[in-house]
């Protein structure tokens, strides 16, 4: 991480990263701290929760507020920590098996409420941490520890999945190309509601085939410019396209965020009037 | 006159059990009257037969009672379920149709045509009733003016002819009951107590309770018999500033407590044992990551989905050992319904104090029994809070420091305090630390905690001692068992058999000092709980080593005063054979 410029290097804790030599997830740590200096959000405002894998280690390398949570369980836990403290600036982090098998359940329902925080889901399409056992997001064709004659069911596509659940940002970016993958995670923070950051990246020591970066270099593709992201079927087709992986924000609609809503319902419980502990007590009188 | 009067309304469930049962309750409340209630409920969502037990007492009561002094019946399967548990001078109102048995007919019946009087007079079948109400309101003496206040506060909100309908449907019953009922034996409501009291259920004490301790988030996923929890602040705390989210399910509820606990709210959940199974994992996290927390079990009859709306004392085990690795954690038990606001105050200070998870276990007969409760007892203040951290510019802040049991904890937004929690292994920056050294150091830091609860002003007098101070029979029980128990203990008293109980009401850490001299000072220690194994006396036998009479029970009902009398008698017969001189083969065969 050479390259990096020196206030990003102030977001960096000082603990050694202790992924391979090789692994995606390097690219995702710079984009992710040049991402926090642009934005210019103090560390202790920032608030960085995972789960359990080789991505949900990231939080140990931030200067930040870190939560390492288990495994699956990272949105409930943000979810959480936002509604507790609506100021802070809370980015979520885990791999394809953290956040869409164990915790795939969680999904929906963080983009259904809205939660006005970031969703970083790094994509190897592997168990990195378990040492290769396939996820929801490996091809159907590879060979696994847990897969040797190939896999039981379908692969899973996370943007799409987003779009489906309505989440109100959906953007996909490739750990390589560090710029864009910076500038999705800047849009993404500075959106208000629920962004999911769909972010492929290679496994150097257990994906070396499905998920390698000449694949995805041969098939990736800038997301048109016409492209109206308002429009989630639009999205959906981008997302979904057969040959290309198509890179770039492909959803975006304003609604109101969970913080909103709860703000709405105190505002509607306030109006019925007695808000006071003895009027709770006088209820039972 | 009664000192206590208990009765029982039965029938089939939408017949109006409840409502007239909580309406007896209410008014007995405002007369200053103490009481107890049971209620069961039908595991269907339509239909079933249901009932409802009211004991009534000028003095403080500590369960519902069991001989029943009156016993209403709306329909003949509920005059057959439940006559047998009338008292032999106790009296029966039923519905005019209903056969009586030719043998163990009470001798004080009351026939009433409710149906008839609701269709034909009122001209509808569901103020039947209403119409109850009134033939009781005569039976039992109570003050018109007062039930009918309390019928037009109820149908304040629908128009003025429902409730001129229900009105006309009380004067109906009352009417009647002047006109047959009178000439007989008539039961008599015991003489009112001073001060107007309160009325609450369990679920209403733990709810107001957590706000009284200011709460701030509530996370849940419905599951009866502790809903009521969730869906009362949903209603409540928004207006006091606070949040209440339902979940997608238990796991979700647990997490988003653990965020925003962590980041500085006081949190809480409450379920029941299907959903304190699916939180284990997280309840370990919590107590790794040294964050507070608030559990709330209402138990029910498990495994699994067992008998939903039926009572039982069977997640002991999982309240107290259920994650992985070693996980102290404090469990408090209630033991009443005003027990359950004091306790689930207590509950958010240790949190809070202690920075860890604390499960306050309490079951359906509890969450769903309505109990008087003096107006001064729900009135409290938070008395501990969570050390917080300053940190100091320059050196990185330690959130895990070793050293006092407690570290001090600084909130996400702290200007300094930036740092890691986590479910691994960790040093004191909170990074993973996985050698022997961190395990043992951050092993002993977190069961210190208990140790120092142990010694903590917080938890002194927070167990109850009953009975006679000399005997040699001691009964050791926990939870919603604690009524029955101390109604058995005075019984046998009483009856010239001396013995004594004791009730801990925080069974993590155990209260060793008074505990351990308790049960030292007895020969014999009767536990009598609501579980098929005997949960509570194998936590005691394996503490302290010692021998232990079980009483168990797993109908889906609380132990009856009566049960645990027979358990203290059988159980001073055996002490009395065993001190003869022996003569054959009588002598200690039986231990
Ligand atoms: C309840 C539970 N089940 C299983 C595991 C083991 N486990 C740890 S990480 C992991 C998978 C990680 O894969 P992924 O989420 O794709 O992240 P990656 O390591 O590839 O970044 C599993 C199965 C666990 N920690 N907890
Ligand atoms: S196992 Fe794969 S995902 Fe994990 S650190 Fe190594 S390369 Fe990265």
């Amino acid at each position: 991480m050479e390259k990096l410029q020196d206030s990003a290097c102030e977001y960096l804790s000082g603990v050694c990263p202790v992924w391979c030599p090789g692994c995606g997830y390097y690219g995702i740590l710079s984009s992710l701290i040049e991402a926090f200096a642009e934005l210019g959000v103090p560390s202790h405002e920032l608030a960085l929760v995972s789960g359990i894998g080789c991505a949900s280690r990231l939080p140990y390398f931030v200067k930040a507020y870190g939560f390492h949570g288990i495994h699956g369980r990272a949105l409930p836990i943000a979810q959480g920590v936002k509604l507790a403290n609506p100021k802070l600036t809370v980015v979520v982090v885990g791999g394809d098996g953290d956040g869409l098998a164990i915790g795939g359940g969680h999904l929906p329902h963080a983009a259904r409420n809205n939660v006005d925080f970031t969703y970083l889901l790094f994509n190897n399409a592997i168990y990195g941490m378990t040492k290769g056992q396939f996820s929801p997001t490996t091809m159907l064709s590879a060979v696994t520890k847990t897969s040797p004659f190939g896999l039981p069911g379908e692969t899973v596509n996370p943007a799409a999945l987003a779009i489906v659940y309505g989440a109100s940002f959906v953007a996909r970016g490739f750990s390589v190309k560090k710029e864009h993958l910076k500038n999705l995670i800047l849009e993404g923070i500075r959106h208000r509601g629920f962004s999911f950051i769909e972010i492929l990246a290679s496994c150097a020591s257990f994906n070396t085939t499905d998920m390698n970066v000449a694949r995805i270099i041969k098939a990736m593709a800038s997301v048109p410019s016409d492209h109206d992201p308002a429009k989630p079927l639009e999205a959906l087709r981008l997302a979904t396209h057969e040959e290309k992986i198509y890179l770039g924000v492909l959803h975006r609609a304003e609604r109101p965020t969970l913080e909103d809503r709860c703000s709405e319902i105190q505002r509607a419980a306030r109006a019925r009037g007695g808000g006071a502990y003895a009027d709770l007590v006088a209820q039972f009188a | 006159m009664h000192p206590d009067l208990t009765l029982r309304i039965a029938g089939e469930s939408g017949e109006g059990v409840i409502t007239i049962g909580e309406t007896l309750c209410k008014i007995a409340a405002r007369e200053g009257l103490h009481l107890v209630t049971f209620r069961t409920f039908p595991a269907e969502i339509k239909g079933g037969p249901c009932m409802m037990q009211l004991r009534l007492s000028e003095k403080a009561l500590s369960c519902h009672g069991e001989r029943l002094d009156l016993l209403v019946c709306l329909n003949q399967q509920a005059l057959d379920d439940n006559l047998e548990d009338l008292g032999e001078d106790g009296a029966l109102v039923c519905e005019a149709e209903c056969e009586l048995p030719d043998e163990g007919a009470p001798r004080t019946v009351y026939r009433i045509p409710f149906e008839r009087i609701a269709v034909r007079e009122i001209g509808s079948r569901i103020s039947k009733n209403i119409v109850v109400l009134g033939v009781l309101s005569h039976l039992l003496g109570l003050p018109k003016p007062a039930v009918e206040k309390l019928l037009s506060e109820k149908f304040a909100r629908k128009n003025r002819a429902v409730l001129e309908h229900n009105l006309e449907a009380l004067r109906r019953g009352l009417d009647y009951a002047r006109e047959h009922c009178s000439g007989r034996k008539t039961i008599r409501l015991p003489p009112g107590g001073k001060q107007n009291k309160l009325l609450l259920s369990g679920n209403e004490a733990v709810a107001l309770g957590a706000v009284a301790a200011g709460v701030k988030c509530f996370f849940g996923y419905p599951i009866t018999p502790a809903s009521e929890i969730m869906e009362w602040l949903a209603l409540h705390l928004p207006r006091l500033g606070g949040k209440v989210l339902q979940t997608e399910d238990e796991i979700a509820a647990i997490g988003c407590l653990a965020g925003a606990s962590w980041a500085g709210a006081r949190s809480m959940t409450a379920t029941s044992g299907p959903g304190l199974s699916l939180m284990s994992e997280t309840i370990g996290l919590l107590t790794m990551a040294e964050i507070p927390a608030v559990i709330v079990d209402s138990q029910r009859g498990g495994p699994s989905t067992g008998m939903p709306t039926k009572t039982e004392q069977s997640d002991l085990n999982l309240a107290l050992y259920g994650a992985h690795g070693d996980s102290p954690r404090v469990v408090v038990a209630p033991t009443s319904v005003a027990d359950c606001f004091r306790m689930t105050g207590l509950a958010f200070d240790l949190a809070e104090k202690y920075q860890l998870p604390v499960i306050v276990l309490i079951d359906q007969a509890l969450s769903a029994r309505l109990e008087t409760v003096e107006p001064g007892l729900v009135e409290r203040k938070p008395a501990a809070l969570r050390l917080l951290a300053e940190p100091a510019g320059g050196a990185a802040y330690a959130r895990y420091r070793l050293g006092p049991a407690v570290s001090p904890a600084a909130v996400p937004g702290t200007e300094g305090g930036e740092h890691m929690v986590t479910g691994m292994e960790h040093d004191e920056l909170g990074n993973f630390a996985c050698d022997e050294e961190a395990h043992t150091a951050m092993s002993v830091k977190r069961h210190r905690k208990l140790e120092a609860i142990n010694d903590d002003a917080l938890v002194r007098d927070l167990s109850s001692h009953f009975g006679d101070p000399d005997a040699d029979i001691g009964v050791v029980t926990w939870g919603s068992s604690a009524g029955p128990a101390e109604e058995a203990i005075a019984a046998a008293n009483r009856m010239g058999i001396p013995v004594r109980g004791f009730v801990p009401r925080i069974l993590s850490p155990l209260p060793h000092r008074d505990l351990a001299k308790f049960l030292g000072a007895v020969k014999r220690v009767i536990v009598p709980e609501l579980n098929f194994t005997g949960q509570f006396a194998a936590l005691l036998r394996a503490t302290y080593g010692i021998r232990t009479t079980s009483l168990t029970k797993v109908k889906g009902v609380p132990l009856s005063p009566g049960e645990i009398v027979e358990k203290i008698v059988e159980a001073a017969e055996e002490i009395a054979a065993r001190s003869k001189p022996t003569h054959g083969k009588a002598a200690g065969q039986r231990v």
